[in-house]
Formats: structure tokens, C-alpha cells, sequence
């Protein structure tokens, strides 16, 4: 029993981040019908750059707001280079190409800056021995936190989308690029604007999945992208409340699989998965079926 | 430069370099041979990418999935059951083609992002696989002590293989993997392939069924892949996960795209270049990734076609220069004569009875019954939205009917898949021209003969008398109809760098080339110049004077009155006239239809 | 005034638009007629800045407005409801007027503006919350109507304002079309299949064919001469140019 609230707590918080990754991925998607997948990297380059801050004597907060400054000029370079020239090629080839290409570079750069070890990840919210009960559990306090942090990010990023100005025209821009236009919509400005969001919220969520993983290796984005993906294939593209409740219920699923059956199996349920959601819903779960057009 | 590139990759040439290279192999160094055999293993991985990735259209980011499952079945094979190498190869390809074919189940539902995902995914599981199936893999141990040439473990028949001899294997099995390749890509089925990647809608309708061409695509691609991952397994002699993590498939990627997606030629430039350059430079071995990451994110805006591009080199998608031309063709060969005895015929070639379409609630078509004889070319007109277009796509099986009946020669076709549709000899055109970009005017229109090739990817790949003369045989009515559309001094060029009446009319040449019973065009005369309608019409004309029952959608009433013998108009999804050109210009529906109602009563 | 000179419009290798010129002039509603594929939506969506001209001006009051951005042009007060119903289906009715009013610049009040529109449209005031895809057809046009002149726009340009509607919906779009250009010196383009109806409300007409300007003239210039001419303009035959 206690094992089993723990196991659901962990899925939970590494859930809530998931949903946060998502919601990265979505924003961009939205504005540009492009997918990132290069965003793995970026959790990666968000959590490095705080672990080794962090290790050279920085503040951790510093550290943390560095990451995320970071973070979102990364994503501002991948529009500009690996996205914006891309759009006007047919199809998705050219995107997946540069944006993976984009996710590699930074994969190298970091094996080459840092090392292919994994790196110790601080504690930044509270300490890794924090626990409190829970229904006769033990559950880490940082878990807890990382799952409030990361839900409260994507309600404000809800309420964002749904209540700010802003947020209608990035919604605007989202259905009808030329309708937003008409409207008096700057439209590179909400699409280089969505990339930055985009790397904050990657930023993010590199430093809690990080902070619950304990450590962080050049090769960590990889899994979390993909497993993020199917959160939000899963949950449906279109809504932040879509990702979430998918990201827990994916997140609970792997834990409970590594925990019972192996930390292998649960490696494999997030492929497995994919897999699944995509064959049984072809357009994945992300809202309509592309009409034939002909 | 290009006559330098033609040099090279003149079939002597090659020939001459394959035999220094086998004969070398004895004196040079055993390092220097195992780069090349190297070699060998990336070109074959690179054709294979090619093939799906390039010709097919299908991303994949997965690609080293095939190659491990290749080399552990053929490392094991012949570890474990004892298997002589030309069986425990030839099997590993089999069980990756295998793979290949079970991946293409779930992977040809999906496109574009969603498929580049799916197959990152495949690379991934069968990477985790040979991490955690300790049993079978070994582990992250992995196999060791796989008979190999580098060690003098290999034996074939009692005879050990040394480095050389391996290579001379190899190179062989390259040799002949290439030839094959290469026949078969040229084939109609290296055609299909490439309509898959263009627009799978217009497949279906040159009568290709994508699901059955994409699962062909994978299995072969994942094949190839096998192929070059058991020659690479007793190459090196032991295998770990680590050599087919994502950077291998990134490897192949980056050796494919490099070189030029759907050349040829490019895809050995690029597995040599991405061979040798982490050998020779050993700045770029340090920052490999750093490196193939760069190269993925700047070589479409740099290089879109790859090396192959820079060398102005192309893959012929026909035997054209292959069979050193087709004879002489006369025009009597670009269509089968079809008595249209009129008096004899039993009925209409087409009956469209009360066909209704709705799309959630919205009626396009109701009610609307037509028929068509051969050899009769009927105009359909009518207001925007009015369902012309509509109507020719429930004809040709993009739309399934809500309800009514669609009888081609006497036999309900309604709701069929298109390609069926499109087998049975019902062609159509598309409002904006669905050719394959980087293909040459000949190549597009023999496209459009697939439907009528009956040999096998056996017989294309070995390029047999019977197969030669039936490609023969559709080259003949391409020329036929290049010559009657004007475009015979084109057949050479590439069709995306042309002006659109050119495009247009091949498109329609194209769809003639299938030798139809229908033929329906959707909007063919726009754009046209003058002198390209005139083409058009004499296309179009000669159609029907072999019997052709050809439907017509356009808005140039007068390109429409030089052609047709009826005209059917349509508004709000019904038939509101039908007769000729002069009745419907008086006709108070149409002019209402077209104008509004007061005007006309005011008038 | 709204002016157009020798414009061209291709996509790719096809030419939509070839040499055309045009002027609209304030206080008058000018139609341009003619029938599918004759070039009217690609005349409105270069001159809003969708898309990029090959060559030619566009002038809005003499300034020349070819070089900027779509959403500059419409901050300039220009206005442009394409063809198809473009509305934001997801958003509530409410949220299309917002979104339509806040990133254009406009003096006055939200609040005033929408209590406008929903005083002379009582129905979109009563579906205020539901989603815009949800609306009728009818109920669709006059949203895209309030929201292209929500701002009190100077230039108004209408895609088709009328396809797909009951004749009653049609003609009372037709009234607040000519209320809002008789409201102030107001130019209003409206494009329709229809010359009939277009003829209606406009004081003068362009007819357009393969992209050039084949036949033009006021109201009544087009009706008396103009049946044969617009008929073959369409139909082909006597009268066509």
C-alpha cells in the first residue's frame, strides 16, 4: 500500500511535468503547426546549465533564471534558423529534420561542454530527504512540489490562453493565420513570442523533472519529448487541461509499471503507447480528422 | 561537370572501378579494406532510407531499428544455429523485411509529424530491446564471438574468409542489390512509389493503392537495411545496442539526405563522404554530433537536393535511356480504339442514379442521376458551390455516396477506394495540377499508364525480355500523346520548372495515358494560353474519337462551346439543364442561376 | 479613395490578376462582378496584404500601403472579410468582437462598439457565449460584418457576402452595408457572383474577367446596356469581351 501511494505520487509529479512539456510543444504547434523535436534538448540544456551552475558556487535561483533566459533564446534561434526557413518547404520533412537536427547539436555541445556523465542535480525546492506522511506513506516533499509548481504553470498558462488579450491573438493566430492577420494581429510577433514561452516553459520543466530524477546527462530530453508527446496525443492537442489530465494518467501508468513489473517495461509503455494512440485515432487525438482536401 | 559525373557513373567505368577495387583489396592494407567494406554496409543503409524516405515519402527516424534487427538475426543465426553466411544474411534480411512490413501496419495510417515520431519510437524500442532481451542480446554486453572476417573466424563452406574475400562478398551482393534496385525503381513501381510521396490522393487515382504501396516500401526498405546489418555483423564480429542508438539512425539520415533524397547516385556520394570524413578529419570525429546536428538543421536551406543536386545528377524514374530509346511510335498506339457503335452499345457507359451527398448535414448533391455515352464529351457547369467537383470525386471513389447508385459499365462502383475505381478505367484530372515535381513531362505521363503494366517487382528488378517490352510498349503512347499535345520537345525537361498550360496539359496527357473509358477533368483550361487550349481540345477530341466518354468542369464558356456535344448545369447540387451550348444561353434557369433572379424579371 | 494601379497577382506560374486598375471612391459602394476564378478574391487579398502582388500599387488616400504588413494595413482602417466565412469557429461570439477590436487601433469604447453591434444585430447580442462555429450561416455573416466594422473602419472590403443565404438574410446584409458606407465617407468594395444583387446596392461595378477588368460603369449604365454584356461575361457567347 505504501508503495503503491508512492509510486502514484512520483507518476503524479513526473506527470504534472510531462503536461508542462506539452503545453511547450502545443504553443509552438499552435502558432506554427510545427512540432519541436528538438524541445527534449532544451529540458536538457535548462537542467544542465542549473546543475553546473549550481556546482560552480552560483545562487540557485540565479542558476534557475539563467537556465530559463536561456532556454527561451534557444527556442528564439531554432525559430529563426530551423523553422521560419522551413515553412516554405512542403510537408513536414524539412522541420523534423532541422528541429531534430537543432535537439542534436545541443546534445553534442553539452557531451562536449560537460561530459557524457550524468551530473548531480541540486536541490533546489526543498531537500531530497524532505518526506511528510501521507495515508501511512512517505512522500518526498520535492515531489509534491514539483507537481503544484508545474500544475500552477499550466493553470496560468490556461487562463493566460483563455482570459488575456494576448492570449486570444495566439488562439487567433492558431485557427486562421490570415483571418488574425486581418484583425491587426501581428503575427511574427505572436509566433516568435509563442517560441519563447515555449523555451521558458521547457526551461521549467528540465529543472523539476530534473530535480526529481536527482540527476541529468546529456542524452535526458530524448525520452521526456516522446513522452510528452503521447501525453499530449493522449490528452488532445488542442486544450492545456487535455495535456495535464494525460500527462498524470501517463505518468501514474509508468510508474506503476516500473515500480511492479520493471524500470525496462515502463521505458517501453510511453513507445508502446504512441504506438497505440496513433494507430487507433490515425490524426491523433489532436481534435478533428483532417478533412480530404482535393 | 556534368560530363565529368557522366564519366563516373558510366556503366563501364563502374564496372572497371568494382574489379580494381576487388582486385586491390588482396594488397592493401587490412584497415584500408575494411573501410571500404564500411562503405559498402552505409551505401546499402543509405539506398534503403532512400527508398522510403526519399522515394516513398516516408520520414524515418528509426532507421538503425532495421539494421540492428538484421545484424542480431544474422549474428545470431549463424552463432547459434550454425547457419553458412549467404543463408544467415539473406534470412536476417527476410525477418527485418518482416519487421519492416509489421511497422508499416501501424505506421501507414499516420503522416507527416506523427510518423516521424512513431518511427523515433520504433528506433528507440528496438534499441531498449536489445538493451533489456538479455537472454537473446545479450544485453548492453551484447554478442560477442560472432564469426567474423577480421579475426579469421568466418568460414564459408570449410574456406576461411579473410578481410578481402569478404570484401569481394560484399561487394558483389552490393553489385547486384544495386541492379536490382535501380531496374526496379525505374519500373512502374519505383513510379508508385514516388505518387505515394507526392499525393496520396492522386495515387489512387492512377490506380495505385497507397496502403499496399507503403507496406511494399517498408518491407523492402527494412529489408535492404537487414541486408547491410548481417554483412555488418561479421564484419566487426561483435555486436553492442550502442552501435544502433538514435546517432545511427541520425548517421543514415544525415548519409541520405546529404547525398540527395531520391538519386541514386547521391545516396553513394553521401555513405562515402559520411565514411570517410569522421576518418580523415578528426575535428569532425570529435564534434561528430555536434556536426550531423548542424548539417540536419541548414541542409535543406543549403543543399536542398543534396550532393546529387550539386552535381546536376538525377534518378530517370523510366527505361527510357536504359532501352536506348523506343523505336518508332505512331500516333494509332496513344489509345485503344473503342467502337463506340452507338446503335449496339447496351445503355449509357456511366449511369449516375439519385446519387445525394452530404457532408454533416450539408447536401452538395441531391438527387442527381446522369448518364454518359462513349465517345460523347459533356460539359458540367454551374455556380460556385454548386457540386460539380463534388460529383467527380464521388465518380472516382474520393467520396463515398450518402445514398444513390453509380453503375460503370452495368456494375455498381459506388463507395469503392479510388485506385479500384481508377483500375477499372474511370481517370480524372485534379483543379491544380498533381504532378510530381522533380519528375521529367515523359516520366509524369508514363505515370499515368501504371494501371496497364501487368509484370511483376520480380521481373522489374531482374529486368526480363517481357518486362522490357511492355515499358517499351507505354513509352510508345507517351510519345504518342507528347506528340499530340505539343509537348514532345519537353518530354525531357523537368515538369516543375515549366510554365503551367505545360503542366496542365501533361496532367491531362497523363490521365490519357491510362487509356480510360472516363476520362473526367476538373477545370483543365485554366491558366491555359490560347494556343495550349487549342492543344487541349485536339487532346481531348482525340479521346472521344477512340470512344471516350469524357465529363468536362470549366468556366470558359467559350473554351467549352469549341468542345463539347452537351452541357449539364448545375446550382444548389441539382441538374437544372441539359442540352446544348445556344439552349442553355437562353435558358432562364441558368441565367438566373448565374445572375440572380430580379435582374432578369426587371429585364 | 481606394486605388489600385496595374496590378499583377500570380500563384506560382498562374496569373490571377494581370494589369488591373481600379479606384473606390468614399461615400459609394463599388461592386466588382464576375464569376468563379475571374480574379475578385485575389484582387481583395492583395489589396489587404495576403498576398504579395508581383507588381502595381495599391493606395489607401494617396499613401502607398504595397510594402506593409497585413495587420499595418488594417490598422491603417482597412477592413477585409474574405470569402468562406473566415470567423474563429473555437471562440465565442464575444471573443471574435474582441479579438477583432483590441490589436486595431480605434478611438472610443469596446463596450460602446459591441452594445452597437448587438443593438442592430439582436441575435448575435442573445448567442453572445455560444461558439461561432455553432451559428447559423446567416447569423455567421453578420458576425464577420460586425467585426470588419467594428472600428469604424474607412475602407470595407466584402468577399462574397452573400453566398449560400436565404434572400431575406441577404438583403437585410445588404441594408447595413449601405447604412454603414452612407454613415461617413466610407469606401466599400463588395465582390459578388450575383450581378443582379450586387447591383442592388452598388453605385458602380467592375466586371472582371481572367483576372483584367473587361467592362465598367455606374448602376445604371450596367443595368441598361450592361444584361447582354455581363450574361456573356459568364455564359460565353454574344457579348462576351
Amino acid at each position: 500500500m505504501d508503495f503503491l501511494i508512492q509510486m502514484i505520487a512520483s507518476g503524479l509529479s513526473v506527470g504534472a511535468v510531462y503536461a508542462l512539456v506539452g503545453l511547450g510543444l502545443n504553443l509552438t504547434f499552435w502558432t506554427t503547426r510545427v512540432l519541436n523535436f528538438g524541445q527534449g534538448s532544451v529540458l536538457m540544456a535548462g537542467a544542465m546549465i542549473t546543475a553546473v551552475l549550481v556546482a560552480r558556487g552560483c545562487n540557485v535561483f540565479l542558476a534557475v533564471a539563467l537556465s530559463l533566459v536561456v532556454s527561451a533564446l534557444i527556442l528564439w534561434v531554432i525559430e529563426f534558423v530551423g523553422v521560419r526557413p522551413m515553412l516554405r518547404i512542403r510537408g513536414s520533412m524539412g522541420w523534423v529534420v532541422s528541429t531534430l537536427g537543432a535537439g542534436i547539436f545541443l546534445q553534442g555541445s553539452a557531451s562536449w561542454l560537460f561530459g557524457t556523465q550524468a551530473v548531480a542535480f541540486p536541490d533546489v525546492l526543498f531537500k531530497s530527504s524532505d518526506t511528510i506522511e501521507l495515508l501511512g506513506a512517505y512522500i518526498s516533499v520535492q515531489y509534491i512540489a514539483v507537481f503544484v509548481i508545474s500544475v500552477v504553470i499550466v493553470g496560468l498558462m490556461e487562463l493566460f490562453l483563455r482570459r488575456s488579450t494576448w492570449g486570444y491573438g495566439v488562439r487567433a493566430v492558431a485557427h486562421d493565420r490570415e483571418l488574425a492577420a486581418l484583425m491587426g494581429i501581428p503575427v511574427r510577433r505572436v509566433v516568435v513570442g509563442s517560441f519563447l514561452v515555449s523555451g521558458l516553459l521547457a526551461g521549467a520543466a528540465g529543472v523539476l523533472v530534473a530535480q526529481v530524477s536527482g540527476t541529468v546527462d546529456p542524452n535526458f530530453g530524448l525520452h521526456l519529448l516522446i513522452l510528452s508527446f503521447v501525453a499530449t496525443v493522449v490528452g488532445g492537442m488542442g486544450s492545456a487541461v487535455g495535456s495535464l489530465v494525460g500527462g498524470l494518467t501517463l505518468g501514474v501508468i509508468e510508474k506503476l509499471v516500473g515500480g511492479y513489473v520493471s524500470p525496462a517495461a515502463a521505458e517501453m509503455v510511453a513507445f508502446v503507447l504512441l504506438v497505440a494512440v496513433l494507430t487507433i485515432r490515425p490524426q491523433g487525438l489532436f481534435g478533428k480528422a483532417d478533412t480530404v482536401k482535393v | 561537370m556534368s560530363k565529368l559525373v557522366d564519366l563516373i557513373t558510366n556503366t563501364w567505368t563502374l564496372a572497371v572501378l568494382c574489379v580494381v577495387l576487388a582486385l586491390a583489396a588482396g594488397f592493401v592494407e587490412t584497415g584500408t579494406v575494411q573501410m571500404w567494406s564500411f562503405v559498402a554496409i552505409n551505401i546499402l543503409l543509405a539506398q534503403s532510407i532512400n527508398l522510403l524516405t526519399g522515394i516513398t515519402g516516408q520520414i524515418s527516424l528509426g532507421h538503425a531499428g532495421f539494421f540492428a534487427i538484421g545484424a542480431y538475426a544474422s549474428a545470431l543465426l549463424m552463432k547459434g544455429a550454425g547457419l553458412p553466411l549467404p543463408v544467415s544474411v539473406v534470412v536476417a534480411a527476410a525477418i527485418s523485411a518482416g519487421a519492416g512490413y509489421l511497422l508499416s501496419i501501424p505506421a501507414g495510417r499516420v503522416r507527416e509529424f506523427y510518423l516521424a515520431m512513431m518511427s523515433l519510437a520504433f528506433g528507440l524500442i528496438v534499441y531498449e530491446l536489445a538493451r533489456e532481451w538479455r537472454g537473446l542480446t545479450g544485453g548492453v554486453m551484447g554478442v560477442r564471438g560472432v564469426p567474423s572476417a577480421q579475426i579469421g573466424t568466418l568460414s564459408l563452406f570449410g574456406w576461411v574468409l579473410d578481410s578481402a574475400w569478404y570484401f569481394r562478398i560484399l561487394l558483389l551482393s552490393l553489385i547486384g542489390t544495386m541492379i536490382a534496385f535501380r531496374n526496379f525503381v525505374k519500373s512502374h513501381y519505383g513510379r508508385a512509389f514516388y505518387a505515394v510521396h507526392v499525393s496520396e490522393i492522386a495515387a489512387g487515382t492512377l490506380g495505385v493503392s497507397q496502403a499496399a504501396t507503403k507496406r511494399a516500401a517498408y518491407a523492402l526498405s527494412g529489408g535492404i537495411a537487414g541486408l547491410a546489418g548481417g554483412f555488418y555483423a561479421h564484419l566487426v564480429g561483435y555486436l553492442t545496442p550502442e552501435s544502433f542508438g538514435l546517432m545511427r539512425s541520425v548517421e543514415i539520415l544525415v548519409m541520405s539526405i546529404v547525398g540527395g533524397l531520391g538519386s541514386l547516385t547521391g545516396q553513394v556520394l553521401g555513405a562515402i563522404v559520411f565514411t570517410y570524413l569522421p576518418q580523415r578529419l578528426q575535428a569532425f570525429s570529435d564534434y561528430q554530433f555536434m556536426a550531423y546536428g548542424l548539417i540536419l538543421i541548414f541542409v535543406f536551406t543549403l543543399l536542398p537536393n543534396g550532393l546529387a543536386g550539386l552535381l546536376k545528377t538525377r534518378t530517370r524514374y523510366s527505361k527510357f535511356d536504359q532501352l536506348g530509346g523506343i523505336g518508332n511510335a505512331s500516333p494509332a498506339v496513344a489509345l485503344t480504339q473503342r467502337h463506340s457503335d452507338k446503335a449496339a452499345s447496351h445503355g449509357p457507359l456511366i449511369r449516375v442514379e439519385q446519387v445525394t451527398m452530404e457532408f454533416s448535414g450539408l447536401r452538395a448533391l441531391s438527387g442527381v442521376s446522369l448518364d454518359l455515352q462513349p465517345s460523347c464529351i459533356t460539359a458540367l457547369v454551374g455556380p460556385n458551390g454548386s457540386g460539380k467537383s463534388t460529383l467527380v470525386n464521388v465518380i472516382s471513389g474520393l467520396y463515398k455516396p450518402t445514398s444513390g447508385r453509380i453503375l460503370f459499365k452495368g456494375k455498381d462502383i459506388g463507395g469503392q477506394p479510388s485506385h479500384r475505381i481508377a483500375a477499372a478505367g474511370i481517370t480524372r484530372t485534379f483543379q491544380d495540377p498533381r504532378n510530381v515535381p522533380s519528375f521529367t513531362v515523359r516520366e509524369n505521363i508514363l505515370m499515368g499508364a501504371n494501371r496497364l503494366y501487368v509484370h511483376g517487382p520480380l521481373a522489374a528488378a531482374l529486368n526480363t525480355p517481357h518486362a522490357k517490352a511492355e515499358e517499351r510498349e507505354m513509352l510508345g503512347r507517351v510519345e504518342a500523346l507528347m506528340a499530340t499535345a505539343g509537348l514532345t520537345h519537353h518530354a525531357e525537361d523537368i515538369i516543375g520548372d515549366l510554365p503551367y498550360g505545360i503542366q496542365r496539359l501533361a496532367e491531362v496527357a497523363r490521365a490519357l495515358a491510362s487509356d480510360p473509358e472516363l476520362l473526367l477533368l476538373d477545370e483543365p483550361a485554366a491558366g491555359l494560353s490560347e494556343h495550349e487550349a487549342e492543344r487541349l481540345v485536339q487532346l481531348i477530341r482525340m479521346a472521344a474519337d477512340h470512344g471516350v466518354a469524357v465529363l468536362v468542369i470549366d468556366h470558359h464558356m467559350d473554351f467549352l462551346a469549341r468542345l463539347v456535344n452537351d452541357v449539364v448545369v448545375f446550382e444548389a447540387g441539382e441538374v437544372i439543364y441539359r442540352g446544348d451550348m445556344d439552349g442553355m444561353r437562353s435558358n432562364q434557369a441558368v441565367i438566373e442561376a448565374y445572375l440572380g433572379k430580379e435582374e432578369v424579371s426587371h429585364a | 479613395m481606394l486605388e489600385v494601379r496595374d496590378l499583377n497577382v500570380a500563384y506560382g506560374a498562374v496569373e490571377a490578376i494581370r494589369g488591373l486598375s481600379l479606384v473606390a471612391h468614399p461615400g459609394h459602394i463599388t461592386a466588382l462582378i464576375g464569376a468563379n476564378g475571374a480574379g475578385k478574391s485575389s484582387l481583395m487579398r492583395a489589396i489587404s496584404g495576403i498576398t504579395r502582388p508581383r507588381a502595381g500599387q495599391i493606395l489607401l488616400d494617396g499613401r502607398d500601403i504595397t510594402r506593409l504588413e497585413p495587420h499595418q494595413r488594417a490598422r491603417l482602417g482597412l477592413a477585409h472579410a474574405m470569402e468562406g466565412r473566415r470567423i474563429l469557429h473555437q471562440h465565442t461570439v464575444e471573443e471574435n468582437l474582441i479579438t477583432a477590436w483590441h490589436f486595431r487601433k480605434a478611438a472610443g469604447s469596446y463596450h460602446a462598439a459591441r452594445d452597437a453591434v448587438y443593438a442592430h444585430f439582436p441575435i448575435l447580442g442573445e448567442r453572445s457565449h455560444a461558439k461561432a462555429g455553432t451559428l447559423s450561416g446567416g447569423q455567421q455573416q453578420m458576425l464577420i460584418l460586425s467585426m470588419a466594422t467594428l472600428h469604424k473602419p474607412r475602407f470595407v472590403m466584402l468577399d462574397e457576402p452573400s453566398l449560400g443565404l436565404a434572400p431575406i438574410i441577404v438583403s437585410q446584409i445588404f441594408e447595413f452595408i449601405k447604412g454603414y458606407c452612407g454613415e461617413g465617407e466610407r469606401v466599400v468594395l463588395v465582390s459578388e457572383q450575383m450581378a443582379s444583387l450586387a447591383l442592388k446596392v452598388a453605385d458602380f461595378g467592375y466586371v472582371l474577367k481572367h483576372g483584367k477588368v473587361v467592362f465598367e460603369g455606374d448602376r445604371e449604365h450596367l443595368c441598361a446596356g450592361g444584361l447582354a454584356d455581363l450574361s456573356g461575361a459568364y455564359l460565353g457567347g454574344t457579348g462576351a469581351h
